[in-house]
């Protein structure tokens, strides 16, 4: 409950980010209960009612194989979910991981961070296509890409965080009193990092939606089965001219979702800690 | 400074080298034999065996690397499956349209991200700073090829003003008046790009406006606008330039994503084209001459903020 | 007519929708070739008094709400935005407390002094670079001609605030206003810096305001103090008067906290609680809550400022003696 209240107070006078935040909270409602909220099976073919006009009984209009766009749209809202916070807790967990132990143990750090510098030499949506050659198209798969894409992100910031965290008085204090490494690390200096973690994560959070959309498009994320924003626009595509409604529908909710996050992250990050504030480059 | 620029090769070359190490175990993460992926689906046996020798695949591995590394050295980066051709002169028929696409780029991100950034910072608080931020974030939002579709619908087919697909060089007939083939893809690749660097143009230029120095300059008299862009934006251009290597980086991301979407024969979607193809030895080569690529641009980073900001030292 | 004359300045903070006062009625006057010290706690109105008069407040959350300030026959306060350029810089120019903070780290020092001088005098890049050559030299900077061409992070502080000090005076300003000018310095710097600004004036007659928070520097170098306690002036005296004859419990305070290096002290005398916030509203005199001598009456009157000798004011019911 407190820290519910201090979560929402970072919003307190800011309007467009606590739109934001109501969005994603739709987001999520609309993710959980897809089954309960979809007026139609996402996956049912009707080639009668192929690429009807948006109206009733298809709100969103229907696709080429006569598919209804709203329903879709809202299982493409799971996909969003899962595909943003699988990579979230990829990213934060591999990466956090990495860059903490790194800054912690200075030996084994210098080694770990040089083959983040590695990876960091490959541009992200680059890094993320040639992953995919490698791999087959699947949520999971998708997720572990764009996870380890922001994981090295995570890691370079992390690694500067706890290298401030390191020199203060408490962690000596900790020490003193017979604490081990483990009980550093977690109990110690990870709880001074959980709000830039989450500043972080609603920023992966965001940038995974546009990832995901860019491999969906250019055929190599998601299987393209699996009804997603990202798919919806790539298979509709050659129909943008008889039937504009299938790219705006989508197309506005990966935004709308993209901006919320990036507007929830921007809010955040002006209320932690401002020596952790310059680490972390948002939009 | 030549020395400062030495020093800063030299220390590419770990970085370069594990990167290497990387693009060289991409052919042999791909399950299968190497010579039968390099070779693709119509290899005969034969073919499959003269390579499979002429690599050194029966060797052991680190012999193949720097068999590889030695033949990358020297412009040989293998030959392409699809095209039966060098990847290098593959890659180098791509190179004209990547380029000039760039490089449009590159001019709206500065033409439009600069001016906007100082609005917004000098107008700060004001409806306009709410405005042209806002804007920003919501343009950063946006996928690139959706982004690129609607721009197509609406000044390539319902307008008709700029052509919606594929670019003819510019040594064709038509010459530099091809180059308006690249406006509406560089003007989509430029826009949440230059949406960044409005962003970190004001986000900087308000730190900046805070420190001292800045009072002083204003207790001189001077003309608020002097100030503001003698001052604090000279100032502000520190970490800005720090980000152009990170804009380098979104843009050949989102160049892949583009191209595709224009038709354009340049280097992006070739890489897209060679995954589908599964003509490997052309995703080893183009990811092997970006990451040369991104690395020498972070270079020139690095020398451009040492010029920009007298405390790094150049010795 | 004095050359700064302050009247009833009034300056208070926009915080939520209000306006909060931080500097109430304050009144002085400074001539030609003198040096007027302003000292107080931080957070007493001090340095927004400097800048008010200045003109740095422009911009900020801070304005002006009353009163005037007459600078060399003209109003300052109704002056519009251009007409104040013109004179900042020229016939008022202004040093702070960071000399290393103060000079923009990117450009060399001698184009930032060129840059005063080319914004307020016809003057060609050749000639500019020789004035500052000049004025580096007239700040003792050693060697001017070779480092006029260094940037402020290859100086000590000591010399960025010289440097500051010859910006200042470039276009011999009729005043110049030094806001803690030497508080972040070592004390042997200390000592230099106050010492060349008393020289200076001496060559050039250009009248200080000197804000300090230390009685000691205040002592050394100015002609008349101002204390200056929550906004407004405590008490006001030339500097051999207030020394010999403090009146207001608050000035007393302030000298018992300041180390004398001859004597053996054990004991250094604090004023006892602390500043309040400017949001507290307190009834009567504003030292009350802090003052040894405080009585029912401070607590529902505030005084009225009073002179206990020729040109000496107090804010205090038991000034001159009779309570």
């Amino acid at each position: 409950m407190k820290y519910l209240r201090t979560f929402l107070a970072m919003f307190k006078g800011r309007k467009l980010a606590t739109i934001g935040l109501i969005w994603f909270c739709i987001v999520a409602v609309a993710a959980i209960a897809a089954p309960l909220l979809a007026p139609f099976d996402p996956l049912e073919i009707d080639p009668v009612a192929r690429l009807s006009e948006p109206g009733t009984p298809y709100l969103f209009g229907t696709d080429h194989f006569g598919r209804d766009s709203f329903s879709r749209a809202i299982y493409g809202a799971r996909m969003a979910v899962i595909i943003g916070l699988g990579s979230v807790i990829v990213a934060l967990v591999t990466g956090g991981l990495i860059g903490m132990i790194s800054a912690y143990f200075t030996r084994l750090g210098h080694v770990l961070m040089r083959g983040v510098d590695v990876l960091m030499a490959f541009p992200a949506l680059l890094l993320a296509l040639v992953l995919m050659t490698l791999l087959e198209r699947s949520v999971t798969n998708t997720i572990i890409v764009i996870g380890i894409v922001y994981a090295t992100t995570t890691a370079r910031i992390l690694f500067g965080m706890t290298l401030k965290l390191k020199g203060e008085v408490f962690v000596d204090a900790a020490i003193c009193s017979g604490a081990g490494h483990g009980s550093i690390l977690f109990r110690h200096i990870l709880p001074n990092l959980i709000s830039p973690l989450l500043v972080q994560a609603s920023f992966i959070f965001a940038f995974a939606q546009l990832q995901a959309a860019a491999l969906d498009f250019l055929g190599l994320g998601l299987p393209p089965e699996v009804p997603s924003w990202g798919n919806m626009l790539s298979e509709e595509r050659i129909y943008v001219t008889r039937a504009p409604w299938l790219l705006i529908f989508p197309g506005a909710l990966i935004i709308l979702s993209v901006f919320s996050m990036n507007l929830v992250g921007d809010a955040m990050r002006d209320s932690i800690d401002p020596r952790f504030k310059d680490d972390i480059a948002g939009v | 400074m030549l020395v400062y620029t030495i020093k800063r090769l030299l220390a590419l070359i770990p970085t370069l080298l594990a990167a290497s190490i990387l693009v060289f175990l991409f052919i042999h993460l791909i399950p299968g034999d190497p010579a039968s992926i390099l070779l693709g689906d119509t290899a005969t046996p034969e073919d499959v065996a003269a390579l499979t020798r002429e690599m050194g695949l029966d060797q052991p591995i680190w012999k193949q690397y720097l068999l590889w590394l030695s033949n990358v050295l020297q412009g040989d980066l293998g030959t392409s499956v699809f095209f039966r051709e060098p990847v290098l002169s593959v890659i180098g028929d791509g190179a004209e349209t990547s380029i000039l696409l760039a490089t449009m780029t590159m001019f709206w991100i500065v033409l439009f991200g600069i001016p906007i950034g100082i609005l917004s910072a000098t107008k700060h608080g004001t409806w306009v700073d709410q405005m042209t931020s806002g804007g920003a974030m919501l343009f950063a939002s946006v996928p690139t090829f959706w982004l690129g579709l609607y721009l197509i619908l609406i000044f390539s087919v319902g307008l008709g003003w700029f052509p919606s697909s594929g670019f003819p060089s510019v040594s064709d007939d038509g010459g530099l008046a091809n180059l308006r083939y690249l406006i509406l893809p560089s003007l989509t690749l430029a826009a949440p790009n230059a949406a960044l660097i409005i962003r970190l143009v004001r986000a900087s230029m308000l730190d900046v406006s805070r420190e001292d120095h800045v009072r002083t300059a204003r207790a001189k008299g001077l003309h608020p606008a002097k100030v503001a862009i003698k001052h604090v934006f000279r100032n502000a251009l520190i970490a800005v330039a720090a980000a152009f290597g990170f804009t380098f980086a979104a843009l050949v991301s989102e160049a892949v994503v583009t191209e595709t979407v224009f038709s354009l024969p340049g280097i992006g979607r070739l890489v897209v084209q060679s995954i589908l193809r599964r003509d490997y030895p052309v995703i080893q080569g183009v990811i092997l001459v970006i990451v040369v690529l991104y690395m020498i641009i972070n270079l020139l980073v690095d020398l451009a903020y040492a010029r920009l900001d007298p405390r790094v030292s150049l010795k | 007519m004095a050359l700064l004359d302050v009247t009833d300045l009034e300056i208070a903070v926009a915080a939520g929708g209000k306006l909060l006062p931080v500097v109430r009625g304050v009144s002085f006057a400074i001539e030609e070739n003198e040096t007027l010290g302003i000292v107080g706690e931080s957070g007493c109105g001090k340095s927004l008094t400097s800048l008010a008069i200045m003109g740095l407040l422009e911009g900020s959350q801070v304005r002006i709400t009353g009163g005037s300030i007459q600078f060399d026959g003209r109003e300052l306060t109704t002056l519009s935005a251009e007409d104040r350029r013109a004179i900042m810089g020229d016939q008022m120019a202004m040093i702070f407390q960071e000399p290393m903070t103060s000079l923009n780290p990117v450009y060399r020092i001698g184009d930032q002094i060129v840059e005063t001088l080319r914004q307020h005098r016809d003057m060609t890049k050749g000639q500019a670079r020789d004035r500052a050559i000049e004025l580096l030299d007239l700040v003792r900077i050693p060697e001017p001609t070779r480092r006029v061409d260094s940037f402020p992070h290859q100086m000590s502080g000591g010399q960025r605030q010289r440097v500051m000090i010859a910006m200042a005076l470039a276009c011999d300003p009729k005043l110049l206003i030094a806001d803690e000018p030497t508080t972040a310095l070592d004390v042997t710097v200390q000592k230099e810096v106050l010492d060349l600004m008393a020289d200076l004036q001496t060559r050039t007659g250009t009248a200080i305001v000197l804000i300090s928070h230390d009685l000691g520097v205040i002592a050394e170098t100015c002609d008349k103090v101002a204390v200056m306690y929550r906004g407004k002036i405590a008490e006001a005296a030339t500097t051999r008067e207030l020394f010999s004859n403090m009146s207001h419990p608050y000035t007393r305070g302030l000298l018992n906290s300041i180390p004398v290096v001859d004597h053996d002290v054990e004991w250094l005398e604090a004023i006892p609680g602390r500043v309040p916030t400017i949001d507290e509203v307190l009834p009567g005199c504003a030292f009350h809550p802090r003052c040894p001598l405080a009585e029912d009456r401070c607590n529902a009157e505030d005084p009225a400022p009073r002179d206990v000798a020729n040109g000496h004011a107090v804010r205090c019911h038991f000034a001159g003696g009779a309570a």
